[in-house]
């Protein structure tokens, strides 16, 4: 194997398929990145076999000698990091199985194993449904944040994901919170599918959407029940989550006692002056929505974050308040998280009491909706 | 304004209760602790402590250190009623008391009118007639010189008799009373600082004076700095009145190592349900579930798991111990101490869940309420699990 690539291009390379590398993998082989030139171009990829996650991607690259090996991808990366952007020329020593690699006056060597150990990786499927691509990353930003972290229900760590008629629907919850984002599509599913796909793999997916790209290829489960979507020069496979979604559609709350408008930056600000405080109380934050006191009298919100050490943060923000008041405890950085994620200029927080689950959405839009559980204070 | 600052610490604190219950006790050479083949010194007698016996001791030592040693089994619940005693003397002479331990206290006594010295001797004094207890006093201008003080004042007192000594570093002497002593009598100095800084050419407290600000910071980094000031005697750390809990945690060591997992996760669940118990009736919730193992050969392992939301509930921790315990016993292997632990509290506010069965976790909550309730009013062994009532053949 013999081929000449750009540096930046390698670099950009190494970081989108570096992120499948697993920590601490059961083989050698599985810390390693596969490197493959056939026709004018260089593959690189990496799989996580405990995800069940890979991503492949493709540079250009000047090719003398088609080949291929794995290389380490920690001291890959590192290297190609700290090399000049310029030519970067990569030999293969197929007998001691060591990479040459030289760019400019440096000369490297890294041990690499042989790719014929290396597992073999999801094929190209046939991208059976266009999405654009700015539309997938926000359901996707718009969800993967709410799923769960840790694996106690494994079901939770992945994305909810629904093709039925012309809609495409994406949810996400973690026990505390749910997200739910629909947009349309222009294929039309005359039979729904449902499919639960890993957070940690649509979040990649999601990183790796640029704005030049116009869309997402998704190809729909094959035999080994796989997706792969394709971005550009990119493809992520990932094995589905296996198992029942609960039911989210009846914890969507039909009513609520109080609407409160408010401008979506304010809040943010507000909700995050308010975790420095939180931090030592379970990031939990009091809300207190005030009603308008008299006729032509905006409404007001309240957000208090305290600290028995360090002291505390109390914000005023106007608001268009809509029914009764309420006092309200949340975790306060999943309000964050879910602000973040909402680009609109403001924002309604629908509640029916302290105790009751509350919803956040843009406002004047009907495709987002955020539901989140209060914090009950003491037992 | 200079504080005056009181280490307490009751001497030989077990086995000076022991003797109050017990005359005979009074010449003997005895100590406190596990009898097993695997029994620990949790406390020597002054007397047994002149043929070097030491807490912490594994007891085969220290039989083979003094054959006809006296082994008093521990009465747990003797010194712990004791120690409220004595701390409530301490709180009538001033508010500022930091229970350490159940023996050890610091008391900030600078509001008082007479000098730290007369305060020491006449607090001294009333431990001595009130229960018969002896107990040592360090007297300075903070916590670090005041501790510092007691150890080395005990150590002068000699040896078969408790000390019971007071000993005052006067205000402005400080550095000067630090600097002859060894650098482990330092906080903070364990083995691995102390060899970095043997390295340096350091051997005693008043070295670390010698070497620039700078120099300790960067190789110690903030532990650094404070060796530069604790070496000159200067330690503004405030005698904490309400002394947080960092953790509860509950451990077992075996008589005869084991190896059967059905058995160990019986006794996970046992020390889960005491952890949780505790974890109560402190008031707190931990988000942090630990358990530790020991093996035959002494090597320790913890491990520990975040959860979503602070929990004190038995079956909670019971359920993200066990599954560290799966996660990391390779079955068969021998056990030795297995422990449970919480960590990582805050105030009891319960995050609501999107699918919580409000009634559940109601109905959960009352039955461990009536539990506690049980355990408290007729003693642990009350009511057991299921599991436990099952013996293996």
């Amino acid at each position: 194997m013999r081929v000449a690539v750009l540096q930046e291009n390698l670099a950009k390379a190494l970081s989108i398929a570096g992120r499948a590398v697993e920590n601490r993998p059961i083989q050698p082989v599985l810390s390693n990145i596969l490197l493959r030139a056939d026709d004018a171009r260089l593959q690189v990829a990496a799989i996580n076999m405990g995800l069940g996650l890979s991503i492949s991607t493709w540079i250009g690259a000047k090719v003398e000698t088609e080949g291929d090996i794995t290389l380490p991808a920690r001291t890959l990366t590192d290297l190609v990091n700290n090399l000049a952007n310029e030519r970067v020329d990569l030999t293969l020593d197929a007998n001691t199985q060591t990479m040459n690699i030289r760019c400019g006056t440096t000369v490297s060597n890294i041990k690499g194993i042989s790719a014929e150990e290396f597992p073999i990786l999801p094929e190209g499927g046939g991208g059976d449904v266009a999405i654009p691509g700015k539309v997938l990353r926000d359901m996707i930003n718009q969800t993967v944040f709410a799923a769960a972290k840790e694996d106690n229900r494994p079901i939770l760590t992945g994305v909810y994901t629904l093709f039925e008629g012309n809609t495409l629907t994406m949810a996400a919850a973690d026990g505390y919170r749910l997200a739910v984002r629909t947009a349309e599509i222009e294929r039309n599913f005359a039979e729904p599918l449902e499919l639960v796909i890993p957070a940690r793999a649509l979040a990649e997916v999601a990183r790796i959407i640029s704005d030049d790209d116009s869309e997402v290829l998704f190809s729909l489960p094959d035999d080994r029940n796989m997706v792969m979507f394709n971005i550009g020069n990119t493809d992520v496979s990932t094995n589905l989550l296996e198992g029942k979604f609960p039911d989210f559609a009846a914890i969507i709350p039909k009513n609520y006692s109080t609407a409160t408008v408010m401008y979506t930056t304010d809040l943010l600000r507000a909700c995050k002056r308010a975790e420095i405080f939180a931090r030592d109380s379970s990031d939990s934050a009091k809300l207190f929505v005030q009603p308008a006191s008299g006729p032509g009298e905006p409404g007001a919100v309240r957000i208090v974050g305290q600290s028995a050490e360090r002291g505390d943060n109390e914000g005023l923000l106007d608001a268009s308040v809509e029914g009764e008041g309420v006092d309200i405890s949340f975790n306060i950085k999943y309000l964050i998280e879910v602000l973040n994620v909402i680009p609109d200029e403001r924002v309604v927080f629908e509640s029916s009491g302290a105790t009751n689950p509350g919803v956040i959405r843009p406002e004047n839009r009907d495709d987002f909706i955020h539901v989140i559980m209060p914090m009950s204070t003491g037992r | 304004m200079v504080r005056k600052i009181l280490h307490l610490d009751l001497d030989a604190f077990y086995c000076a209760v022991e003797m109050l219950y017990d005359e005979s006790l009074t010449d003997a050479v005895f100590v406190v602790g596990g009898a097993g083949a695997r029994g620990v010194v949790a406390s020597a007698s002054y007397r047994a402590r002149e043929y070097g016996i030491r807490s912490a001791m594994p007891m085969s030592t220290a039989l083979r250190l003094y054959p006809d040693l006296v082994i008093v089994g521990r009465s747990d619940g003797r010194y712990s009623e004791k120690s409220r005693e004595v701390m409530r003397v301490l709180h009538d002479l001033t508010p500022y008391v930091e229970k350490i331990s159940i023996d050890e206290a610091f008391l900030d006594v600078t509001l008082l009118p007479d000098d730290g010295a007369a305060i020491a001797a006449r607090l001294q004094k009333r431990i001595n007639d009130t229960f018969k207890l002896p107990c040592s006093l360090g007297v300075a201008t903070n916590k670090l010189v005041a501790k510092i003080a007691n150890n080395i004042g005990k150590a002068k007192a000699g040896t078969g008799e408790p000390p019971n000594w007071i000993e005052v570093v006067p205000p402005g002497e400080e550095a000067a009373f630090l600097a002859p002593l060894p650098i482990r009598e330092l906080w903070g100095v364990g083995p691995k600082t102390a060899e970095k800084l043997a390295a340096l050419g350091v051997k005693t407290i008043g070295d670390i004076t010698r070497w620039p600000e700078a120099v300790l910071d960067q190789q110690f980094g903030k532990h650094g700095r404070d060796l530069y000031r604790h070496a000159r005697g200067i330690d503004e750390r405030p005698v904490n009145t309400e002394r947080e809990t960092k953790s509860i945690s509950k451990e077992i060591t075996f008589d005869t190592d084991r190896t059967d997992g059905v058995e160990m996760r019986r006794v996970l669940r046992r020390l889960s349900d005491g952890v949780g118990r505790q974890v109560r009736k402190s008031k707190l919730k931990g988000r942090t579930v630990s358990i530790k193992l020991r093996w035959q050969d002494f090597t320790t392992l913890t491990r520990q798991i975040t959860l979503d939301h602070p929990t004190d509930s038995d079956n909670e921790i019971y359920h993200a111990a066990e599954r560290l315990f799966m996660q990391n016993w390779p079955p068969g292997k021998p056990v030795r101490l297995i422990g449970v632990g919480i960590s990582g509290f805050d105030e009891g506010q319960r995050q609501l869940g999107l699918w919580d069965d409000v009634r559940t976790i109601e109905e959960d909550q009352r039955l461990q309420d009536t539990l506690d309730d049980l355990r408290d009013r007729f003693g642990d062994g009350t009511i057991k699990r299921g599991s436990d009532l099952r013996r293996e053949p």
